[in-house]
């Protein structure tokens, strides 16, 4: 086999895997997750937002496109956090007035296993940063500043779900 | 006696290099808001490991061992599990790339050896999160942001992997390693 034959190989290679990504990921993100009672029609791919319990609201990639970006450096390994704040996240689906500063706002990832509640008054507080920061695989993770919060064993990998629950 | 695959020199030489990858990535940071940019750095050092190593499987003892180092360290977003599987797949990724191209003194072969190399680690962080039900490629944007990165700095590194070995048998360092044996 000739060196051209087996560049082209190679080559050839990484198109297929960046093909099979792109194309599972388009799958995956079309197959709607939305309960058949469900009041609200989720988007394919968007990460849904309960109210005591109800479904109120998705969120989808193309909310973040109206969100101003933030960042702050972590204290663990110095990198740079940068995403959108969860409260912007919430008060685009959810009025303000319904979220008290003892309301206790939940973010979840299903497949880890891991959640991390806090109260809107520490999540609407601009100096906490509680944010999502972009994953390098497309997804997200809750990061903050907040001191339970501002580790990597500590932030919500893969964020899937967020509850909103009224004391 | 039977002859060992990796003499305990190259074992050292090696271990050495799996060292400088963690200690390139905790290290070494480029102001760059981008996936997969340490990739510049530790695809370079890969490259470079099986270039002074030249027997097959030299990348993937390095990925292997750089992982071991990191999971240790508890490096990585997604836990030891993922960093584990990512370093090693880099390694594993570059040694099937380098059986297949030839020599990484080539500067052709050296880039695209390292760009299938760091673009594995994307794939097993992306499996992983896939298989686990994890919601991979939320943003699409950023999938192939993400995507676009990993071939981009992987490929820079890998040039400069080549670029290093070509300077370092220029300095004489291949006819000075082949006296010492």
């Amino acid at each position: 086999m000739s060196q051209r034959t087996r560049i082209l190989i190679a080559v050839l290679i990484l198109v297929v895997l960046v093909g099979a990504i792109l194309g599972i990921d388009a799958l995956r993100r079309r197959s709607s997750p939305t309960p058949a009672d469900a009041p609200v029609v989720l988007e394919a791919g968007s990460i849904p937002i309960y109210v005591n319990g109800t479904l109120a609201a998705g969120f989808t990639p193309d909310d973040l496109a109206e969100l101003e970006q933030v960042s702050f450096v972590d204290a663990e390994e110095g990198k740079t956090q940068e995403g959108w704040l969860l409260r912007d996240v919430l008060l685009l689906h959810l009025a303000q007035r319904d979220l008290d500063p003892d309301t206790l706002v939940t973010v979840i990832s299903t497949s880890r296993d891991k959640s991390a509640q806090l109260t809107w008054a520490e999540v609407d507080d601009p100096a906490n940063s509680v944010m999502f920061d972009l994953s390098g695989r497309g997804t997200l993770k809750l990061v903050s500043l907040l001191e339970r919060l501002d580790v990597r064993d500590e932030w919500i990998q893969d964020v899937d779900k967020i509850e909103v629950v009224n004391q | 006696m039977k002859q060992r695959y990796f003499s305990t020199f190259q074992l050292i030489l090696l271990a050495l290099f799996s060292a400088l990858v963690v200690v390139a990535k905790i290290a070494l940071r480029l102001p760059l808001q981008l996936s997969g940019h340490s990739g510049v750095f530790w695809m370079a050092l890969v490259i470079i490991a099986a270039g002074v190593v030249p027997k097959r499987g030299a990348a993937s003892l390095v990925g292997l061992t750089s992982g071991v180092i990191a999971s240790f360290l508890g490096m990585g977003d997604f836990g030891a599990l993922n960093t584990f599987l990512s370093y090693t797949a880099v390694g594993v990724g570059t040694d099937l790339m380098l059986l297949l191209l030839g020599s990484p003194e080539n500067l052709l072969i050296a880039t695209l050896a390292a760009t299938v190399g760091h673009f594995c680690k994307f794939v097993v962080k992306w499996s992983l999160g896939a298989i686990t039900g994890a919601p991979v490629g939320f943003v699409a944007l950023g999938l192939t942001k993400a995507i676009v990165g990993y071939i981009v700095f992987g490929a820079l590194g890998g040039l400069l992997g080549g670029l290093t070995l070509a300077a370092l048998r220029k300095a004489g360092f291949f006819t000075y390693i082949a006296e010492k044996r």
